[in-house]
């Protein structure tokens, strides 16, 4: 079930690929074909994340949907342009590079506070930066949302969630009212 | 029409006048005193237009409290349709102290799912209400609780305005008070964040100084105005809270009592506490004054009597 | 009229008997009988029967509540945490056990020696409406081995509730030393009632600052809960002076009912100089009543006006106060003052039971119906309700074991004489 959403979800962009093939510009072939995402991994595997697949999806120019401003494309909140209209490229542009992976570390939290121009208070971490981004979007596009739709859950997972063979027994209400 | 509101109003604040000069109180002297919380303290600022509902952050807490296991497994989202006593949306309880709820709001295409737990007072009911000093205001900003010396009178329950403190009635022989401590003793003592806040796949939660959070809830409402209605709950709410909210929608739709007013709970026992020196230094001596007026007369005429007495003592 | 109860007890008021001989200690508990004689007279009595019936349900249930604890025994919950036992034992038996220190002021204080007769039924009901109060206390903590913890162990003394439970305790002590004398008349020990004598003064004032600061702190625990609390019964500034005053007219009307079956049921024991001016005296606590019950509606009215909630008296929750207000305090002070007015003393005895029971129709609604008014209302389980009667009939077993003993509703005769 979940596999064939998938799988539909890709014969779309594939569909999606053929018809937009003559626009993919150059600089998009720059990105990686897939990235794993692991470095947060607790209770699911890695998520092998299809770079080219959802670059197939945008129009050459619209990088900032997930990069912001840090590929030099125009950035298109208009919030965001009144700074950023034409801060140029810059040299690090994984989510990793800006999204600290610890966001409420005691560390982080220092540099935070000594920054006293900072401007980017709310900046999320990669975990938050990952979810805010592919999940608004997924939602506005009707992709999968479901957490196992992206992610395949390990049995440290089960565990956690007391699912698949931790599930509770069908308790009686005994729980107070 | 004018007229009869004038009238009315005059009304009122004759009666309210007359009222005031009888009781000579006014609600300001309420807020001659408030705790602020401890400067470098933590906080949480909840977002709940990022929250999906995907429950993570009550298994998280589960694990990090070591809580016995749960009813339905926490990637079960049929327990949004559960209803308790009252019709009411299910609450914290002995074994969870966090839940997450769904709200239906007609106008909006999606559900708003709201987190909630202890929201840590800064000056908290629970605290001021208990009579064997159990609770603590930690210096990092959780309330955290005794369960050695706690007797089960659970006057803190009656007092907290969240109704956040559940009871194990289910324990004979230990019954203690269970909520959250903002997992003070595993994490937030070292610098860490709460299980629920690292847990959370959205980063619905943002961790840090409370005052640093309310400046990123005021940015996040002045640059995006549409997405957020304009009030940080908790910021001001019963004294202000560690733990606050922003929300997509006005509060009261999505489970918040907005009419708590500002004022930490005791505010309203100080009218009381404020007499209990006054009786304890007055009344001895008004009442034992009372005893010797009513007395007077009696001794009087005893003395009149002995007078009388030694008088005719002497004239024989 | 109704001696056959006390038919065959011989109503010992003195330390000997006719023939000079001591009455033992033994025949004074067994109210001069043979300890077979007694029981046979005690089973014979239809009242006793009932209370076997309440006892053998409420005794097992009682234990179970130990053993499976209280979310077995009540309907208690994270909404509602406190249930039947509070809301009957404590905030209703504290304010009816008033009587206590209305008594002591009158008679000790005030110098009214023509209250003298019915003193010391006063600071009996006070002092077992206390203690049984904590009997309830102690069935509803969740951990009542640790109830001297607020005292010696951790203590809390911000709190209202840190108060209450030392202002009982030593109220509880200094209503046992008010009672010293009526046990030291009927165990002969002369030695501790002149103690007593030489420090009444200093008990009374005592009682009257532990009163007046504890009643009005089982009123001011609710002002922690300023938005679960409907409004109607709701007052941060005036609810310790609603609960302080209510307790004035609910001890005496709780004397009034307490004489009253005392005078029909226990005739036996009562003496010439009880039932002779026990009329007068009704008639005389009724106005001190009546004159309480003005000052709470009055003050009532002020607390409605002062946080402006009269639109609340046109909803349903109003109708409910307003049914409260005129049934618990209005007719019965019509009442009151009427039997004043005609000095009819069976008027005011009716007018005593409506208060007693406006009484606990106040602290129930203020604890139980009015909390949680936004939420839903909770019913107790009927297993509270099994507990609470099978303690209240031992407050009333208790009650009358002390009444047919020591010289409460009659005079020690040696004490006249001496």
């Amino acid at each position: 079930m979940k596999m064939s959403i998938k799988r539909k979800t890709l014969y779309g962009a594939v569909a999606l690929l053929l018809f937009t093939c003559p626009c993919i510009p150059g600089n998009a072939a720059d990105g990686p074909e897939m990235v794993e995402l692991g470095s947060l991994t607790q209770y699911y595997e890695p998520v092998q994340f299809d770079h080219e697949l959802h670059v197939g999806m945008i129009e050459s120019n619209e990088c900032a949907i997930c990069h912001h401003h840090t590929l030099g494309t125009p950035v298109l909140d208009p919030v965001c342009q009144r700074c950023h209209a034409s801060s140029g490229e810059t040299d690090f542009v994984a989510c990793r590079d800006c999204h600290p992976a610890k966001r409420f570390s005691a560390e982080y939290l220092a540099v935070l506070e000594e920054d006293i121009n900072l401007f980017h208070l709310e900046k999320p971490g990669l975990q938050g930066a990952f979810h805010q981004n592919c999940l608004e979007c997924h939602k506005e596009y009707g992709a999968p949302t479901g957490c196992q739709d992206c992610h395949v859950r390990s049995e440290k997972g089960d565990k956690f969630f007391y699912s698949g063979e931790y599930a509770p027994e069908p308790a009686d209400n005994s729980s107070g009212h | 029409m004018k007229k009869i509101d004038r009238r009315k109003f005059l009304k009122g604040s004759l009666a309210g006048g007359v009222v005031a000069a009888a009781t000579g109180t006014t609600k300001k002297a309420h807020s001659a005193y408030s705790f602020e919380g401890y400067p470098d303290s933590m906080g949480v600022l909840v977002d709940l237009t990022k929250c999906v509902g995907c429950r993570t952050c009550e298994a998280a807490c589960n694990k990090e409290q070591g809580l016995p296991a749960p009813d339905k497994p926490f990637d079960d989202m049929s327990v949004y349709d559960e209803h308790r006593h009252g019709g009411l949306k299910r609450r914290t309880s002995e074994k969870a102290y966090t839940v997450v709820n769904r709200y239906d709001i007609p106008e909006k295409g999606e559900p708003v799912y709201r987190k909630f737990q202890c929201n840590h007072c800064n000056e908290p009911a629970c605290l001021t209400s208990c009579f064997v000093n159990a609770y603590t205001k930690t210096k990092e900003g959780a309330v955290i609780y005794d369960p050695k010396v706690c007797v089960g009178c659970r006057t803190c329950m009656i007092a907290c305005p969240f109704y956040v403190p559940a009871y194990s009635y289910s324990s004979p022989i230990d019954p203690v008070i269970k909520k959250c401590i903002m997992c003070y003793d595993t994490r937030l003592k070292f610098g860490k964040p709460p299980a629920c806040v690292e847990a959370c796949p959205r980063e619905v939660m943002t961790f840090g100084k409370r005052e640093d959070l309310i400046k990123i809830g005021n940015q996040k409402i002045r640059t995006t105005p549409d997405r957020y209605v304009n009030h940080i709950y908790g910021e001001h709410e019963v004294g202000g809270t560690a733990w606050m909210y922003l929300s997509s929608v006005p509060f009261d739709q999505v489970g918040f009592d907005t009419k708590l007013g500002t004022q930490p709970i005791i505010s309203y026992v100080k009218d009381f506490l404020a007499i209990v020196p006054m009786v304890l230094c007055i009344w001895p001596a008004l009442f034992t004054g009372f005893h010797l007026l009513a007395h007077r007369k009696n001794a009087r005429q005893q003395d009149n009597q002995t007078v009388k007495s030694k008088k005719e003592e002497g004239h024989e | 009229m109704n001696k056959v109860a006390g038919v065959g007890y011989v109503p010992i008021d003195t330390n000997y008997k006719e023939n000079n001989e001591k009455w033992s200690v033994k025949e004074k508990i067994f109210l001069g009988l043979s300890p077979a004689e007694y029981f046979r007279r005690q089973a014979a009595n239809p009242f006793n029967w009932i209370l076997w019936v309440i006892y053998a349900v409420g005794v097992p249930v009682l234990i179970a509540r130990f053993i499976f604890g209280l979310g077995w025994a009540t309907h208690s919950s994270y909404d509602y945490p406190w249930g039947l036992f509070l809301s009957w034992g404590l905030f209703t038996m504290v304010p009816l056990s008033a009587s206590g220190f209305m008594m002591g002021t009158t008679v000790e204080l005030f110098g009214r020696k023509d209250f003298k007769p019915i003193e010391r039924l006063g600071l009996l009901n006070g002092l077992l409406g206390y203690f049984f109060a904590v009997v309830f206390l102690q069935v509803d903590l969740g951990q009542p081995w640790r109830l001297i913890y607020p005292m010696f162990v951790s203590l809390g003394p911000a709190a209202v509730l840190f108060l209450v439970a030392w202002h009982v305790a030593t109220y509880l002590s200094v209503q046992i030393a008010e009672l010293v004398p009526a046990f030291s008349e009927w165990m002969g020990l002369p030695r501790a009632k002149k103690f007593i004598k030489s420090i009444v003064l200093g008990l009374t004032v005592a009682g009257i600052i532990l009163s007046t600061l504890h009643q009005g702190a089982l009123g001011a625990l609710f002002t922690y809960a300023p938005g679960k609390l409907h409004p109607l019964w709701f007052s941060a500034e005036f609810m310790w002076i609603h609960f302080l005053t209510s307790a004035i007219f609910g001890g005496l009307s709780m004397l009034i009912v307490v004489s009253t079956l005392s005078k029909w049921f226990l005739s036996w024991r009562c003496d010439e100089n009880f039932l002779g001016s026990l009329d007068k005296l009704t008639l005389g606590i009724a106005k001190g009543a009546s004159l309480a019950l003005i000052t709470y509606l009055v003050i009532k009215a002020i607390a409605v006006a002062h946080d402006n909630e009269w639109g609340y008296l046109l909803t349903g929750w109003g109708q409910y106060f307003t049914f409260e207000i005129v049934v618990g305090t209005i007719v019965p002070l019509i009442l009151f003052t009427y039997a004043v007015r005609n000095q009819n003393a069976g008027v005011a005895r009716f007018a005593a039971f409506i208060t007693v029971l406006g009484i606990a129709l106040n602290r129930m609604n203020t604890a139980l119906v009015a909390y949680n008014w936004k939420l839903y209302q909770e019913i107790p389980h009927w297993r509270e309700f099994v507990i609470a009667l099978m303690l209240y009939a031992t407050y009333v077993v208790v009650y009358r074991a002390i009444l047919v003993r020591m010289p409460i509703l009659y005079t020690w005769k040696s004490d006249t004489t001496s």
